[in-house]
Order: C-alpha cells, then structure tokens, then sequence
C-alpha cells in the first residue's frame, strides 16, 4: 500500500469504527468493536512509523500531510497507549455493565467519543499544515469534552465546563499564535496554500520576522500550554482527571497533555531559527517547566483524592518534559524518552486507581489504604507505578530525569538544576507518604469483592515490564527513534547542542 | 474608509458588552459584531477579491450573526435568565478597564512593523482590544452564557487579525476554524442546558465543589 493511502487510513479507520459501533445494542459489543477498530488503527499506525523511523519522513496529499521522525515517534506513542487504554475501557465499562451503572446510551456515546478522538488526535501527528494540526487539537478538546460527564453528576459537570472553556480559551490563543506565525512570513512571499505549511517554514527558518515569531511563540506556548497543562494555566486538569471515568482520565493524562506538548515541539526549530538561535525560546520553555514542576509539587503534598494526586502528578512530568526540551541537547532527548515513559506509567497509575476505585467504592486515599491486600494485581500495580512516578531507580522515569539533570548540568544550568532536585525531592517525599499507607495500611471497608481475569493481569503487567526493561536497557532501534526525532526539535542548534549534542547514550 | 467603520463598530459593541447587565441585549451586541466582522473579508479585500473572500463573508454572517445567536437565546429560553446579578466586577469598573485595555492594544501594536498593503492600521489594536474584551468578560462574569459571550468576542478578535493581516490563510484552515468554533459554541450550549438543569441556574460560582 501506498504511504499516501495508509496516512488517509490512519483518521478513517477510527472515524468509521466510531459510526459503525452506533447501532450495536449491547455495551459489551459496542466495547468489543472499539476495540477492534483501534487495534486496526494501532497496526497501520506503528507500521507507517516504522516505515519513518527506518527510511526517513514521508509526505503526501500535496503536502498537507507528513510524517517525520517526531511525529512517528509520537504517533507510535500515542498509538501504544491508545490501545492499552482501549483494553482497560473494555473491562472497566465492563464491570460497570454487568453491575447495571452504565447505559447503553452513556456506552455508545463513549464509543463514539473515543474513536472521535483518535482520530482527531492522529490528524494532529500526521498534519503538515500548522492550521489544520490546530483543528485536530481544538476537535480533540470538543470531542473529549462530553467523555469526563459519561456519568452526568454535579461534580462532572463542574469539571467539564471548567475543562471545555480554559480549554477553548487555550486553544483559541494558540490559533492566534499561529496566525502569527503566518504573519511573520510576509517578507518570505509563499504563496497562500503554502503559508502554513511546516516543511515550508522549516525550509526557510532563518528569514522568518523575529519580532512576530516571538510574539506567536508567547502566544502557542500559552494556548497549547493550556491543553498541556503547564502551570499556570493548569486549573482544568485536576477536576477533569479526577471527575472523568478511569480509562478517559489515562486517556487525558497519557495523551492528550503530550499532544498538546507536541505542537509546541513542532514550533522550537522555527522560532530558534527564527530568533538568530539566541535560545529565548528554549528559555521561556525551561521557566514554564520549572514553574510546572514546583507548583505541581505544593499540591502534592496535601491531596486526598487518589487521582488529583495523580493529576498533579501529570503537571509535574509534563513540566519535567518541558523543561527537557528547554536545556536542549541531551535534554531534548531526555524529554522525548520521558513523554513514553510518563505516558505508560501515568496511564497504569490511572488503571489501577479506577479499579481499584470500583472494588472500595471511593478513591479518598484515607479510605483506599491496604490496597496490596484486598487487591494484590492493581495494589502492586499503584504502588509500583507511584514509586516509578516519583524517580525511584530503576524505572525508565528514573533513567530519563537523570538524563536531563545531565543536560542541566552540561548546560551549566545551576539554578535550574537546584530548583529541579528540590521539586522532585518534594514530590518524592510527598507521594512516598501517600503511597505507603495506600499499600500497607489497615484495609478499609470493600464495596465489591475483586476479581480479575488474564486480560487485566496483563493491563498491569505489560507497562510495568515495559518501564523495568527501558529503565535497565535500551534497545539501539528505539534510541536511534529517539536521536532522529530529537534532532528534528534541534538541528538548528543552540548554545546546548554543541557541546553535548554527541553525548546521547 | 468602511474598514475603519467595522473597526469602529467592532470598539463600540466591545465596549457596550462590558457595560450591559442584559443577556439579551449582550446577545443582540454580539450579533452586530458578527454580522460587522462578516463583511470584514470582502471590504479589506476589495482589490483582490476572489470567490474564498465571498464565501468566508457568507459563512461568517450565518454562523456569527445568525446561528450563535438563535442558539444562546434558546439557552437563555430555557434557563430563564434575563441578567447577570452581581458580576466579580462591576459595569463602571469593567468600562474603566475596556478603555485602558484599548489604549494598552494601541501601545502594544505601535511596535509592531505592519505588513504593507495593510486594510486599515487599526486592524492589530483592534484585534488585540477584542482579544482582551473576550478575556475581561470570560473573568468577570458569573454566568456561563456571558463567559460564552466572552469567548464569542475572543474569538471575534482572533478572526479579526486573521482576516485582516494573514489573508493568505488557506481556507480549507478557515473552513476548519468555523467549524470548531460553531461545535464550541454547540457544546458550550449543551453544557450550560445540562449544567441548569442539574443546578437550577447557570451561575459559574457556584461551580466550586472541586478545589486544591
């Protein structure tokens, strides 16, 4: 098959499923043909990376569509969690089908939702026009909307209009970065269908108005920060994840917030180039990182809710992934190996706490203590994914926030370095307090008894396994994935770069 | 000449809707300024108007002065509402704040090198002034549907910049922006039915059980 072809596929098959599952008339079906339809998607998806990855970018439909080493990177990311997300939604809607808490109305309107969203997400990834990737994000916001009030209750619905508003606030900032950016190619003389056109802008970097770039950058970082959830503009992103069904809170946590990350990714080569490569950009992206990460921190300490504890445990790694972009070199590497990890382990984190949710009835963590013995697979699978969240050794997360305080130390980053160490260190603390008594304390009252069959087995063992085996070693194909699609981000070089762009592991 | 008119206009809607303590006159000023805005593409275009420009000025008057409206009345039907009670800030405070923040628009954008053949020179502050109009508004106010309002006017400024300055935006891109900002406008609709009928009314502060 052609690549044009399989990149159309990649947003058909999902929309399609999403309309063909409407007329099933049993959740379990419905579920199942989700599924079906996203394990289609995944397979053409990681196939088409690969492709990239081995044999370089790959661009069609009169170049409104492309894939470079980034966005296969991205995309095959997306798409592994995507599925295991699918997986987990099948047996946790499952459970509540039997029990007679979800609809079929409330099962087809997530099922369509779901699907609605990946493709969505996948038009992002694979779009080459900057205006169109916009639209993927602004649909992704749209569609997901609806996905955190499945179960319309007041909380719900508190959380989803705080969502669906900063959101399309965000987002509509990020649209006028990118019609600044547009802006700042008056001098260049392209003509209308190629304005927005990244490999366009790319091409001609240098000779883009830097007073525009810098003030569209300010305004993308913003917007698309919004949808990232970079402090200050993180205030949705604890209600959502917490008042959304489990799988939608994995869902938001594992991708969403990376999407969004992504496009600000896609616009650091333009504005370094752009800007003379004085690194005002890379340094507006390490103070939000910074910034992220400590706020993140304060409010770790005093959760009570299992999943805002998680949810701000997302602002912290998406300001750990920021920051990691920002120091450049290794870092950019770092930050790229840190957005799978993150994800995997983020998404496991949110698995368990649902279910683990399910079978005590609350997810106050007062109550959810003595998981490990009511529950031994998903008691094991959130302790274990906490201590990885928190930068125990010798989990991937541990291996790439290493990385990155390599790159701040190269850097010659000394403050920032500080500032990082005792974030962490807060987090560290902080967590480990709450995910001791989670696991060992006295076991509280159980709503449900537990059972769990070998798909959900796996569901805990196939990420946990994942994060144990990158943390101790990498395979050459993925860090050659990682270099090629870290240096799409940074070949235009920086302060960083030229001293520890070689040091890459 | 008729730019400067739309612009003009486009100030003056901005700052009625940041006096008015009435949804439906709000609904009725944000109409106007979409209706205005939807002759925006042609008249800036005037030189080299093409069948995209048409169209553009086509689509937006339906949606922005037509279909957003019918929409938010319905919503406001439907919750019985006619006025905001007490907004966190004031309409006096709210007017003071519009006529700084257009003065701060005009500063802003002084330092800016404008493209050549530029429609009109007050495209930019303009632009920003309903950026930052849309933003006050989003802030201040309690209701959902003025928050809605709020993002309609935002939303207008953006659309003002691109239609003024980036003309070359593609307009598959620009057939995808009115898309999403209808399906915004569509889903914010639904949010608000949902949220007064499980609420009794649509007052955002009371939206406060998810904290810290």
């Amino acid at each position: 098959m052609r690549h044009e072809t399989m990149l159309w596929l990649l947003i058909l098959v999902p929309a399609v499923t999403g309309g063909l599952t409407l007329p099933l008339t049993s959740a379990q079906a419905l579920l199942r043909a989700l599924c079906a339809g996203v394990g289609i998607t995944v397979a053409l998806g990681w196939y088409v990376a690969g492709k990239v990855l081995l044999s370089g970018p790959v661009c069609a439909g009169a170049e409104w569509l492309y894939l470079d080493a980034l966005s296969a990177y991205n995309l095959a990311v997306m798409l592994l969690i995507y599925g295991l997300c699918s997986a987990y939604a099948a047996v946790y809607f499952g459970v509540e089908w039997q029990e007679g808490r979800l609809t079929l109305r409330q099962a087809r309107q997530f099922a369509s939702l779901w699907c609605g969203a990946l493709a969505a997400m996948t038009l992002v990834f694979i779009s080459n026009n900057l205006g169109i990737m916009w639209v993927g994000i602004e649909a992704t916001t749209l569609l997901t909307g609806f996905l955190i009030c499945v179960h319309v209750t007041r909380e719900s619905l508190e959380a989803m209009w705080k969502y669906i508003l900063i959101c399309s606030v965000g987002v509509a900032f990020a649209f006028m970065g990118t019609l600044l950016v547009g802006a700042s190619t008056h001098e260049l003389g392209l003509r209308a269908p190629e304005v927005l056109l990244w490999t366009r802008l790319h091409a001609h970097a240098a000779l883009l108005n830097p007073v525009w770039l810098k003030a569209a950058f300010i305004f993308l970082l913003v917007g698309y920060g919004t949808k990232a959830g970079l402090a200050p503009m993180h205030n949705w992103l604890p209600d959502a994840h917490s008042q959304a069904p489990a799988p939608v809170s994995a869902l938001f946590s594992g991708l969403m917030l990376n999407t969004a990350l992504y496009c600000v990714m896609r616009y650091v080569p333009l504005v370094e180039a752009g800007t003379g490569n004085t690194g005002w950009g890379l340094r507006l992206l390490v103070g939000f990182g910074l910034f992220s990460i400590l706020v993140a921190a304060a409010f770790i300490v005093f959760q009570r809710d299992l999943k805002r504890l998680l949810a701000y445990s997302s602002v912290e790694h998406l300001g750990i992934i920021t920051l990691g972009v920002g120091l450049g070199g290794l870092g950019t590497f770092a930050a790229l190996f840190h957005t799978l990890n993150h994800s995997l382990c983020k998404t496991l984190a949110f698995f368990a706490a649902g279910r683990l949710g399910q079978t005590f009835g609350t997810h106050d963590m007062h109550r959810l203590s003595g998981a490990m013995r009511v529950a031994p697979a998903w008691g094991m699978g959130l302790f274990g994914s906490l201590l990885a969240l928190i930068g125990v050794a010798p989990f991937a997360l541990f291996m790439s926030e290493l990385q990155i305080l390599k790159a701040a130390m190269d850097g010659k980053a000394i403050l920032t370095l500080v500032l990082f160490l005792f974030g962490a260190g807060v987090v560290f603390v902080g967590a480990l307090g709450h995910a001791i008594p989670l696991a060992w304390g006295k076991a509280g009252p159980v709503a449900r008894p537990d059972r769990i069959g070998i798909l959900e087995s796996l569901l805990v063992v196939v990420p946990f396994g994942l994060l144990l085996v990158l943390g101790l070693w990498m395979p050459e194909s993925l860090q050659a994935a990682l270099n090629n699609a870290a240096d799409v981000i940074r070949q235009t070089g920086n302060a960083f770069t030229a001293s520890a762009g070689g040091m890459a592991p | 000449m008729t730019t400067n008119l739309i612009l003009v206009l486009v100030v003056l809607t901005n700052l009625k809707l940041l006096g008015s303590s009435r949804l439906g006159a709000s609904i009725r000023m944000v109409a106007l300024q979409g209706m205005v805005l939807g002759l925006l593409p042609v008249l800036a275009h005037l030189q080299n108007l093409s069948v995209h420009f048409v169209l553009l000025s086509l689509g937006t008057i339906a949606l922005k002065g037509i279909v957003f409206p019918w929409l938010l009345f319905r919503a406001v039907r439907e919750a019985e509402v006619a006025r905001e009670i007490e907004p966190y800030v004031g309409y006096v405070a709210s007017l003071v704040a519009g006529v700084l923040a257009l003065g701060v628009s005009f500063g802003m954008c002084a330092r800016l090198t404008m493209p050549e053949n530029i429609a009109s020179p007050w495209l930019a502050p303009v632009a920003l002034f309903s950026i930052f109009a849309g933003l006050f508004l989003i802030v201040a106010r309690k209701r959902a549907l003025n928050q809605v309002l709020g993002f309609l006017v935002l939303e207008n400024g953006i659309y003002t910049f691109g239609v003024g300055i980036v003309a070359e935006t593609p307009f598959l891109v620009e057939l995808g922006v009115l898309l999403d900002v209808f399906v915004a406008v569509f889903v914010m609709g639904i949010a608000v039915y949902h949220i007064n009928r499980e609420f009794d009314h649509i007052e955002t502060d009371r939206l406060d059980r998810l904290k810290g």
